[in-house]
């Protein structure tokens, strides 16, 4: 081989090698491109920021209590531990609550009602979506049409009749109520309600949601039926 | 002899190390590129060792064969028909040809040269 030919077929095998190696790169590591701006950068980091603050707040609660019952003597420490208790019973929705809220009401349509308009029982569908609205808006306690929900209470159609807790509720208006943690998150939680557009999805059945102005005291009935408890034993070793 | 695979080493060696990387898009021509080139090489190395090698067939076939290429392929994009695959399938067989008849000079090579040096021990 001459020199020249050698010369050239270096010069275009190191241009392959190139090509060869670029390709390489494009094929195995794709730049995974930050398309966020800096408002969307700005609202993660608020998202954080807000976890951080609702765990700090949740630490400095549990340290006061562990205070509390390293501070007491054992009578005051039996009334803490009640105070715990009832603080659970309260959450599960065995004890009645009190607390700023709200209150709304799902009733027919006037203007509909004139016309000779069928009502329709309101629909399960619309019922959960409205308690998973208001749940992911703060709400904390809810009671539809005077039962209250808890973690396991069903919202479903048994024979047409829309159910809450397997009582059937009144078809014609519905009292709905929203206890919050403070007053302002209840305001909050009626701007959001009242701003949401699935109030047009209760017209669609001939419903109409009235939202009422935030409360500052609320009273949610507790759990009227019984737990039942598959899974855990009581454990009596202790005693 | 070694001086063609140093440049291909060094060639890859620079690619990976500068970390170069093309539009995701522009992958497919880039490809087809690399086999009209691997196809000019061994093109050329076979020229060469038939003795019909010239420069100018050489380096206008690098360019002209990477360019018809990608133009192909920028046509079947735009068609809707996948073009490309005539440039690959052209330049697959060509490559196993080069590659075949390449083999078949250096096997008769070597054999020569096996028969000359049995004489020589004669």
């Amino acid at each position: 081989m001459s020199k020249k030919i050698v010369t050239r077929i270096t010069i275009v095998s190191f241009i392959v090698g190139l090509m060869i190696a670029v390709q390489y790169n494009t094929v195995q590591n794709p730049t995974a491109r930050d398309t966020r701006d800096i408002w969307a950068i700005r609202e993660e980091l608020s998202q954080e920021k807000q976890k951080h603050s609702e765990l700090l707040a949740e630490i400095a609660n549990y340290n006061d209590v562990i205070r509390q019952y390293e501070d007491d003597d054992e009578t005051s420490q039996a009334i803490l531990l009640n105070n715990t208790v009832d603080d659970l019973k309260r959450q599960v929705g065995l004890l009645s609550v009190n607390g700023p809220g709200l209150v709304l009401n799902i009733g027919p349509a006037e203007e509909l009602k004139e016309f000779g308009f069928d009502i329709e029982p309101i629909a399960p569908d619309l019922l959960i979506r409205l308690v998973n609205e208001i749940y992911r808006y703060d709400g904390l306690y809810i009671e539809i049409d005077g039962q209250r929900l808890t973690h396991t209470s069903p919202i479903r159609d048994i024979n047409g009749v829309t159910t809450v807790n397997s009582i059937p509720i009144d078809k014609t208006s519905i009292e709905i109520k929203i206890i919050t943690e403070t007053f302002e998150k209840a305001e909050k939680l009626y701007g959001y309600l009242y701003a949401s557009p699935f109030r047009d999805d209760f017209y669609l059945d001939n419903l109409d949601l009235k939202i009422n102005e935030a409360q500052r005291d609320i009273t949610i009935k507790e759990f009227d039926g019984k737990f039942s408890n598959d899974y855990l034993v009581e454990n009596n070793k202790g005693e | 002899m070694w001086l063609p695979l140093l440049g291909l080493i060094l060639g890859l060696s620079l690619g990976l190390l500068t970390d170069i990387q093309i539009p995701t898009i522009y992958e497919n021509y880039l490809s087809i590129a690399v086999l009209a080139a691997l196809d000019t090489i061994f093109g050329g190395i076979r020229a060469n060792l038939q003795q019909v090698y010239d420069d100018k067939v050489f380096l206008s076939g690098f360019f002209f064969n990477i360019a018809l290429a990608a133009a192909l392929a920028f046509l079947g994009v735009h068609l809707g028909v996948d073009l490309y695959l005539a440039a690959i399938f052209a330049f697959g067989v060509r490559l196993f040809q080069n590659i075949a008849v390449i083999r078949r000079i250096l096997i008769v090579k070597w054999e020569e040269r096996h028969i000359k040096k049995n004489k020589n021990t004669v």
